[in-house]
């Protein structure tokens, strides 16, 4: 009698769709095997052999879970804008210069956390994932600049903070993985250009930092808004692997802006590196999700 | 991908809605119906037909409710939506069109 188990645990595996949607489609194809079951039985079969003949006909729940996805996978226009709107206010936030303001700047950060509670606390939709990215992203940039402290300061800040910062991050990653590790990737896509325009910038002599800010900060809102169209087309997409590629390849072209934008600051090969590196960031979460699933 | 399973790709969603604008169903009757009046010509694989069924709901052509059968267990009707009956609408005169010129070509016998 694993045959049935077995068939759900494999279609749930693979599903990857909204929880509450989830657990009809799972309570539908039970209802099916239910009947089928039943008149295998009286056409003769023993009760076993009728569940995993059932079973059987249902077809391969790779196949099931691809075609449900495909159904539930794209979102509409407006989910397609909510999701890219965190990209589109920072956007907006540097190619007016509003990043100057703390006004301006704990608003968005006030909206930001006010709009992933709601998203978390409300079935962890497809557009609440840009928004979590940028939760995770001041934690980040906060450890960058804890190293730039002068003397034992930044030991002292990396002991403390960096294991409290990994493990925040893992946890939340590991809880989006859940639901699907393609939201994972969907909430690091800020992290590389973030990191990279940090790098590109500099920090260790503050005036220059922020004249070098001023000057970039219509080249840092097009990365932005490069990033929003991004959102956009992932969540239109119906297929897996579309969506994936939708992912990868913008955040070449960000990080690219940002090389062309920085000059001589970073060289191509530690370009080339950041590149490798932002799309591993992005690729991780699905051997993560692997890992999760055997163990 | 055989001409036979493609033609039944691009009818699927219409034979769908024809069978359930008489009266709602749920999957696994829907499969036996298709099954009894196509005399046995239509045997879908049984796990597709859901996707195909959600993706009419999420089209707002069905739409799914949970109801309770005599003997107790739960089933999930689809029931069509006026959307989903002028779609079909279309449909049905679309096909009769298309069948008259198919025939009207395929059983000419001057060549």
């Amino acid at each position: 009698m694993t045959a049935k188990p077995n068939y759900f645990s494999n279609l749930k595996n693979q599903l990857r769709i909204d929880p509450g949607v989830e657990s009809s489609v799972i309570r539908e194809l039970d209802a099916h095997l239910e009947d089928k079951s039943q008149d295998l039985r009286e056409s003769g079969l023993h009760e076993d052999e009728a569940v995993e003949t059932a079973t059987q006909l249902l077809g391969s729940p790779r196949l099931v879970a691809r075609q449900m996805y495909e159904v539930y996978s794209q979102g509409s226009w407006r989910q397609a804008f909510f999701a890219a709107l965190p990209h589109l206010l920072v956007a907006t936030l540097f190619a007016l210069h509003w990043w100057q303001s703390t006004i301006w700047l704990l608003a968005l950060l006030g909206a930001v956390i006010c709009v992933v509670i709601y998203g978390w606390c409300h079935g962890k939709p497809a557009w609440l994932f840009p928004w979590l990215g940028y939760c995770l992203t001041p934690v980040i940039v906060v450890g960058t600049l804890l190293i730039n402290l002068p003397g034992g300061w930044a030991w002292l800040a990396a002991i403390i903070y960096a294991p409290l910062a990994l493990i925040t991050i893992f946890l939340v990653t590991k809880q989006t993985i859940k639901r699907d590790w393609l939201f994972a990737s969907l909430m690091f896509l800020p992290v590389p250009a973030v990191l990279g325009w940090r790098l590109a910038l500099g920090v260790e002599d503050m005036f220059h930092w922020y004249e070098r800010l001023y000057d970039a900060a219509l080249w840092i809102a097009l990365s932005f808004v490069v990033l929003a169209v991004t959102v956009t087309t992932f969540i239109r997409i119906k297929q897996r692997w579309a969506k994936a590629g939708a992912l990868l390849m913008p955040e070449v072209l960000v990080l690219a802006i940002v090389a062309l934008v920085s000059k001589n600051s970073i060289s191509f090969w530690f370009w080339l590196f950041l590149t490798l590196l932002s799309l591993f960031l992005l690729l991780s979460p699905a051997l993560l999700e692997r890992k999760i699933r055997k163990g | 991908m055989s001409y036979e399973r493609e033609l039944l790709k691009g009818s699927t969603d219409s034979l769908l809605l024809r069978l359930i604008s008489h009266q709602p169903m749920y999957g696994y009757q829907i499969i036996k119906e298709l099954e009894k009046r196509s005399n046995g010509y239509f045997q879908f694989k049984e796990g597709t037909l859901y996707p195909a069924l959600h993706r009419l709901e999420r089209d707002g052509l069905t739409q799914g409710k949970w109801q309770k059968l005599p003997a107790g267990q739960e089933r999930r009707y689809y029931y069509i939506t006026q959307k989903g009956q002028q779609a079909l609408t279309e449909r049905v005169a679309t096909w009769q069109g298309f069948s008259i010129a198919v025939d009207l070509i395929m059983q000419s016998s001057s060549g």
